[in-house]
């Protein structure tokens, strides 16, 4: 519990002034469902907080043109319930509703979404604040210190992406979903705006795992665009995790399917809950194309995408876990592509 | 014995439902301050150096207490348990309170706890788990009938596996907290506390009062499970800084420091070995428990209760141990031992089956205990063979093949059907209550017990309501308060069947002094018009209750706030309650997901005293062995200490979404010899034997025998 200031601009533009003016220090907040949580548990400490929920008319969800448009205020409860959404792209309105609870999603937005942290209990449980009361050396929080989750207990941790410095999960489903469609962000920050493909939006942890995102201090995401696609009918979001709600994944797979009959002509695939960042299957990807879908084909694909997966001592099984979870979700999407 | 019991709505459910039950941290006090406990963060040392600089400079804290606030701990009470401790120098686990920082909001509290940093010695190495060097191995009594070496010995088919249940943590969604208002020389503690007198008598003892200046409220439990049983930790630090204050003083504990601070189930760890004659009868039992424990702890590990009191089975062996380790001190968790234990001998009596190749109810049937072969005196119902036949009939049974893996849906769903039993002994204690009927309308039942939700208001007004005339919507029921009449531990599935007893009573003598008042009128309508009509403002009688094998003594124990429990093994009889599960998984063919679609379980509680809350116990009961079967463990780094998931995220209890329909059914059978009303106790039983008859079903759907809770995702791919 540390003091800070707060304001509540009513313009992007005034909101990337109020936080170029606060400066080192200064946090964006909307739906603040992860912001406080972190805060609570001193690993943010925020001295200015630039409120952004009053700014008008950057909440629309727009579906009509050759893209999907997702202003970043947009709550996650109200793309995940959008008609043309729900119907052309289950792929995104499961990834929205199998992520927290109905209350969280009524808060939480889609552009917020984007920056969640990771939920490795070294990094979340370890900073000390009287709630937990905890201390484990963390590069993400504290870089330098150490990563207490090597060595430590990984059953949790990523099989993909890690590094000597960090292990821990890209914790999201919006962002999968998201990844496997190749959609783009819009950012505006202190010299404009531009557009970033949402899988350059990650860093790799490498050795500066406090470094999470591309975007540069006071930049704001305004908006998420996806590319229509006729693989959006055919998709599925396929979450597994330790028990059936209101948890996050220990493996995911989103999947959008172009088919001819039986087979497949392009696959997307993204994976979930095993690796550092929203995590793009090409390989599985390539393996498929021009293959019919079979039970073998599917699971040789979920192979394929953990091919390069390393185990730590707990964590083994996801690899084969996420194998199969994208060879399942390749058949729910397949049958949806026949129906 | 008297009829069943009509199915009325629980007594408190509208004032539930209404956001309008006060628990303990909604008592509203003027003046009233923040307080905020600041954690060690090393797992075992001395605290070298604490400064308050930092947090007295935050703006709103007023004051810091440390170790030299206190008093040194008392002198023992022969018989009693010592108080908890309060602040000390010396550090037994990570995450012990070492100061408490006192504020005029909670955020002032909070930051000042945040700015507390003491310096440390840290003892050369600690302990974490059972398995790591330091442990200090401490064997107790075995329990033991006939011979089972030599039963063994005879023995034609045996079975022998380990099973391994972890530690867990209650997790209600109450927090603790106290909230201490020092006045006039009179200490008023509000607080969710299973054990009212409990909490009186430690904070008494750490304090120097006497028994007349403290008085402990906890009139509404958001969940106790045997957390909230034993005297808190935080309770006397709080009483200390209102009186130090002059100042009501509150404290909620966030659940990180629960996680640390409260009681948990120790992990414990099952030798089962079973041996069956040529007939297939059971005739042999070799049980090695051990569970870990803290340094000073004191949880018994009764993993041999329940065990012996299902089968009858004459020649049994059991031992047990406590592992000593750095930790804070395990306790009572629902179904305390019972649980781990029905979940380990209800496995290990599958496997025994199948290795006979016997239909496991057929086997259990073959198997009636009349005897509690531990004591060598009857048991004095055991209706466990009604409840396995009635389990069986509503679950189908009869459509199970015997053979693993034989159950399949057209998708590759593998599905399992499971069965498995538990007990729980029938304790009792006595009660003094106050039974007072007014003119004006209004009731007022005055006795020990807690409410955490069980249902034991609903019970009393069952009695109340069947046997007087009153108006039931002006019936008070105060309990869980040491102002209102001796107060006892609520735990143990005692409550109900210390209470209703002392309420029959309370009625038959009210009744008694109403016919002696009217002597012989006839006057029209219920109690209160009779009293109105003859110009009483009020009736009131006292009742002195005690269980069998009870006298003088032991309502003397009660008066003094003390523990007056006798069962289960009473003078001439034994008493258990009794349960039948039965269990079905469905195993995704992919990603082996493990759902469970529905549950039977039929339960002998001796009489059912309030049918609604009987079935949600039950209901709750199950729940709880879903929970521990596929998915609650509190997980330990041993590098650090402590616990690593220690919030309701990665604690992972069950959610709505896992828990499919839960069909509980009642024998309903008065137990002749318990109580006058035949009841026994209901709360944990429903919980023993569930996990088992889930890791049943799981090996007959998939083969895959299961032996170490919980049973994940990995253990089936």
């Amino acid at each position: 519990m540390r003091p800070f200031t707060y304001a509540r601009p009513e313009s992007a533009v005034a909101a990337v002034q109020a936080f170029t003016a606060a400066g080192a220090g200064a946090r964006y907040i909307a739906g603040g469902t992860s912001l406080y949580d972190l805060m609570k548990l001193d690993i943010e400490k925020p001295q200015h907080l630039i409120d952004v929920t009053a700014i008008r008319g950057l909440d629309g969800i727009e579906t009509n043109g050759e893209r999907l448009r997702f202003e970043a205020l947009a709550p996650m409860s109200a793309v995940a319930t959008d008609k043309v959404v729900l119907r052309d792209y289950p792929v995104l309105a499961e990834a929205l509703w199998k992520a927290a609870s109905q209350q969280l999603r009524n808060m939480a937005t889609v552009g917020g979404n984007l920056l969640q942290r990771t939920r490795c209990l070294y990094f979340r449980n370890g900073a000390g604040g009287t709630s937990v009361g905890n201390t484990y050396p963390c590069n993400k929080r504290e870089p330098g210190s150490g990563c207490a989750a090597i060595g430590g207990l990984d059953r949790g941790q990523a099989v993909l992406g890690q590094s000597p410095s960090c292990t821990a999960v890209s914790p999201g489903d919006w962002p999968v979903s998201l990844v496997a469609l190749d959609a783009y962000v819009e950012v505006l920050g202190a010299s404009g705006t531009r557009s970033i493909p949402i899988a350059e939006l990650y860093r790799l942890p490498g050795s500066t795992p406090n470094l999470e995102f591309t975007l540069q201090p006071g930049e704001m995401i305004t908006a998420i665009v996806v590319p229509k696609t006729k693989a959006g009918r055919h998709s599925t979001y396929h979450k597994i995790r330790d028990r059936e709600s209101y948890a996050f994944a220990l493996a995911s797979a989103a999947v959008a399917l172009e088919m001819d009959g039986d087979t497949v002509t392009r696959a997307r695939i993204a994976l979930g809950g095993v690796a550092t960042k929203p995590w793009r299957a090409t390989a599985a990807e390539a393996l498929l194309a021009g293959k019919p879908l079979t039970p073998a084909t599917a699971l040789a694909a979920g192979r394929a995408a953990f091919a390069d997966a390393k185990a730590g001592k707990q964590n083994g099984f996801k690899i084969e876990l996420g194998a199969r979870t994208v060879a399942d979700a390749l058949t729910i999407a397949a049958a949806r592509n026949r129906s | 014995m008297t009829a069943p019991f009509p199915n009325r709505p629980r007594a408190d459910a509208r004032e539930k439902v209404m956001g309008a039950a006060r628990y303990g941290a909604d008592h509203q006090v003027a003046g009233l301050l923040y307080a905020m406990q600041v954690p060690a963060t090393i797992a075992k040392g001395r605290i070298a150096s604490l400064s308050v600089d930092a947090a007295m400079q935050v703006p709103g804290v007023i004051r810091v207490l440390t170790a030299t606030d206190f008093l040194p701990p008392p002198p023992a009470t022969p018989g009693a348990p010592p108080p908890p401790a309060t602040l000390t120098a010396y550090i037994a686990y990570r995450g012990q309170p070492v100061a408490l920082v006192v504020a005029e909001t909670l955020e002032a509290a909070i930051e000042g706890a945040e700015a507390i940093h003491p310096t440390y010695t840290t003892a050369p190495a600690f302990t974490s788990l059972i398995e790591q060097p330091g442990v200090v191995r401490e064997a107790v009594k075995p329990v033991t009938a006939g011979d089972a070496t030599r039963a063994m010995a005879r023995a034609v088919t045996r079975h022998k596996a380990d099973y391994v249940s972890p530690p867990q943590h209650h997790n209600p969604i109450e927090m603790l907290s106290t909230t201490a208002v020092w006045e006039n020389g009179q200490l008023t503690i509000y607080e969710s506390t299973q054990s009212s007198s409990n909490t009186k008598g430690a904070v008494m003892r750490n304090m120097r009062l006497t028994p007349e200046q403290v008085t402990v409220k906890s009139p509404q439990i958001g969940g106790g499970f045997g957390q909230r049983g034993g005297a808190q930790r935080q309770t006397a630090l709080v009483a200390r800084a209102a009186m130090l204050l002059g100042r009501p003083v509150k404290l909620v504990l966030p659940r990180g420091q629960i996680f640390h601070n409260a009681t948990f189930r120790p992990m414990n760890r099952h030798r089962i070995e079973i041996g069956a004659d040529a007939s297939g009868k059971m005739i042999a039992v070799r049980y090695d428990a051990d569970q870990q424990q803290s340094r000073e702890g004191q949880f018994p590990p009764d993993y041999h209760e329940s065990v012996p009191m299902l089968y009858g089975i004459e020649n049994y062996h059991g031992t047990a141990a406590n592992l000593r380790i750095d930790t804070q001190a395990p306790g009572y968790m629902r179904s305390p031992t019972p649980h781990p234990s029905c979940f380990a001998f209800e496995s290990a009596v599958d496997e025994l089956a199948l290795k006979l190749g016997v239909d496991p109810v057929a086997f259990r049937l073959r198997h009636r205990a009349t005897t509690d072969p531990i004591h060598g005196q009857k048991l004095s119902s055991c209706y466990l063979s009604e409840c396995l036949t009635e389990g069986a009939r509503r679950f189908g049974w009869e459509r199970r093949s015997l053979q693993p893996g034989s159950m399949t849906l057209p998708d590759g769903t593998q599905v399992g059907w499971g069965v498995a039993s538990g007990a729980y002994p029938g304790s009792a204690h006595p009660n003094i209550v106050t039974l007072r009927v007014n003119a004006d309308g209004t009731t007022r039942f005055a006795a020990a017990g807690h409410e955490m939700g069980q249902g034991i208001r609903s019970t009393i007004e069952q009695v109340l309501v069947r046997e007087l005339a009153i108006d039931p919507l002006k019936l008070e029921i105060a309990i869980g308060d040491t102002s209102v009449a001796p107060q006892h531990t609520t735990a143990g599935s005692w409550g109900t069947a210390s209470v209703v007893p002392a309420a029959a009573e309370a009625a038959a003598k009210l009744n008694a002094a109403m016919a002696e008042l009217l002597a012989g009128r006839q006057v029209a309508g219920n109690l209160h018009r009779q009293l109105a009509t003859v110009r009483r403002p009020s009736l009131q009688v006292e009742v002195e209750h005690v269980a069998v094998d009870q006298g003088p003594k032991d309502l003397a124990t009660l008066r003094k706030g003390g523990m007056a429990l006798v069962g289960p093994d009473y003078s001439t009889f034994t008493t258990y309650s009794y349960i039948a599960h039965f269990v079905e998984v469905h195993v995704e063919p992919g990603t082996r997901r493990v759902r469970v679609p529905r549950v039977v379980s039929i339960a002998d509680c001796g009489r059912v005293i309030s049918p609604r809350t009987a079935e949600s116990q039950v209901r709750g009961g199950v729940i709880w062995g879903i929970g521990a079967a596929l998915r609650e463990a509190t997980e330990v780094d041993p590098r650090y200490g402590g616990w690593l998931n220690n919030d309701l995220a990665d604690y992972v209890v069950p959610v709505n979404a896992d828990i499919g329909s839960i069909d509980v059914g009642f024998i309903d059978r008065p137990d002749p010899l318990i109580n006058a009303l035949g009841a026994k106790g209901l709360g944990e039983v429903a919980m023993t034997g569930c996990a088992g008859a889930i890791a049943n079903a799981i090996h007959h759907a998939t083969g895959k025998r299961l032996r170490e809770m919980p049973f994940r995702i990995e253990d089936l791919l």
